[in-house]
């Protein structure tokens, strides 16, 4: 497959999981969603911190 | 250390490179892994009296109550991170005493450490209330166990009575609430959350919670808790007479800094661990980080202490760099979020100083940003469910302070 497998990225602030597979529906995020494809303006759902406050994490899905 | 020339310590001082950071709780384990990202080469040692391996406390009230998330999913970092990082984790281990003139930490089980650098980062304990002392039943929340004692006890659904009003105590109620709950939120200030915000805006707040189920309660004292030992739960009785009859009572009326080890190693102490701004207690060598250090305030004057997870984070990020040889001082404005039936809160500076404010949106539907300012100088902002405007907001006064 050349197609890239899905990443998650975790909000250093509080810990929100951002699960490119799952998207985040909540806010009309759809399944499949890149990160690079989130408007920077994007904020934790959680917490309120920045985009830039994720980073990538290796994790296993539950 | 090798030996050095004429130029080098004195002799006392040249001890290995070795720092020892005790407590597990984010300011710890923050301080830990910003000494190896900043390139720190000398030997961490991590210690704490809690089982666990380093976890994230915000999500107790919430996630883990509501049970939608398990113990292991809020671990700060994969079991095996801390050894891959050289990071010696000694979880359920007490420090027994700490020798600032031997710089040594001495812990439950007589195995001495010594350091160059020892990092207090003891934490904080929930306040007790002086009704519930000697009363079964009545819950207090702080560590993962607590949670999960309080989660079985929410699980059957009963019931619930939460006294004191602040952020903790209102997400309590929040989640209490969600699992189907019927929830009394006890509070003896005239409004919830009155540390924080001002009646203005913890009244669409109190709204919120009312429209979902949660009672509030405002000016209430708590005079008396009665546990029923055959048929269960507690009745809470008020000075004004009035009473509440619930299966779970939790107490959640603020925190009192650990600072026992530091007042016994002789450090100054009052209400938590003194430091400077850079976190340096009155001994060498010797650091306090997150909950029980209290701090200067750099902007408003005065003195306070931390009791938000970020402003802990960020003190153990601080404190471990100017450990690592990059003099950083603790945060100017720090700031905390809440998160209550969907609706984030979030928080910075000192709102109650203010003399004047400027709104943006419309507090009472929950969608505001608020700057609060003193004589001209923002002293404060608060936002909900407006993260992006927030921290616009929090950038602006930190930079006409000229903080960082």
């Amino acid at each position: 497959m050349s197609q890239e497998a899905y990443k998650v990225w975790e909000c250093q602030v509080c810990g929100f999981v951002y699960d490119e597979a799952q998207g985040w529906p909540d806010e009309d995020i759809a399944p499949g969603t890149r990160w690079d494809e989130i408007p920077d303006d994007w904020s934790c759902p959680d917490c309120g911190a920045a985009k830039a406050d994720f980073v990538m994490v290796e994790t296993s899905r539950v | 250390m090798s030996e050095r020339g004429s130029n080098a310590w004195p002799a006392r001082f040249a001890k290995p490179e070795h720092t020892v950071i005790v407590g597990t709780g984010i300011a710890g384990a923050t301080a830990a892994l910003t000494l190896r990202t900043e390139g720190y080469q000398g030997r961490i040692t991590l210690v704490g009296a809690e089982a666990e391996v380093p976890y994230r406390r915000p999500p107790l009230s919430k996630e883990v109550l509501r049970g939608t998330v398990k113990g292991e999913r809020i671990r700060l970092k994969p079991d095996t991170y801390w050894s891959e990082h050289a990071i010696e984790l000694r979880t359920g281990t007490t420090v027994a005493a700490v020798d600032t003139g031997a710089a040594s930490v001495t812990l439950a089980d007589g195995e001495v450490l010594g350091y160059r650098n020892l990092v207090l980062a003891t934490g904080s304990s929930p306040r007790e209330l002086p009704e519930a002392v000697g009363v079964p039943g009545v819950h207090y929340l702080r560590s993962l166990r607590s949670a999960t004692t309080l989660a079985a006890a929410l699980a059957g659904r009963g019931p619930v009575t939460v006294i004191g009003g602040g952020l903790v105590g209102l997400e309590i109620a929040a989640s209490a609430r969600a699992l189907g709950c019927a929830v009394s939120v006890l509070e003896a200030a005239d409004r919830p959350m009155s540390r924080v915000l001002p009646a203005w805006l913890a009244d669409p707040l109190s709204a919120l919670h009312w429209d979902r189920g949660v009672e509030i309660h405002t000016g209430v004292t708590v005079a008396r808790i009665e546990h029923h030992p055959r048929r269960g739960g507690c009745t809470v009785s008020a000075s004004n007479g009035r009473a509440w009859s619930a299966a779970t009572v939790v107490a959640a009326v603020g925190t009192v800094p650990d600072t026992g080890l530091a007042q016994a190693a002789g450090l100054l102490v009052a209400d938590g661990i003194v430091v400077d701004e850079y976190g340096r207690t009155s001994a060498s060598g010797v650091f306090a980080a997150g909950d029980a250090a209290n701090l200067p305030d750099m902007l408003h004057g005065g003195r306070r202490r931390g009791e938000h997870w970020n402003e802990a984070m960020e003190q153990g990020a601080a404190v471990a760099t100017t450990i690592a040889g990059v003099l950083t001082p603790y945060p100017r404005l720090p700031w905390s979020w809440s998160d209550q039936h969907g609706v984030t809160i979030q928080v910075c500076g000192r709102p109650d100083l203010a003399t004047e404010h400027e709104v943006h949106g419309d507090p009472e539907a929950r969608d505001a940003s608020v700057v609060f300012r003193r004589l001209g100088r923002v002293v404060g902002v608060v936002a909900m469910s407006r993260p992006a405007e927030f921290r616009a907001l929090r950038q602006l006064a930190l930079a006409a302070e000229g903080g960082r």
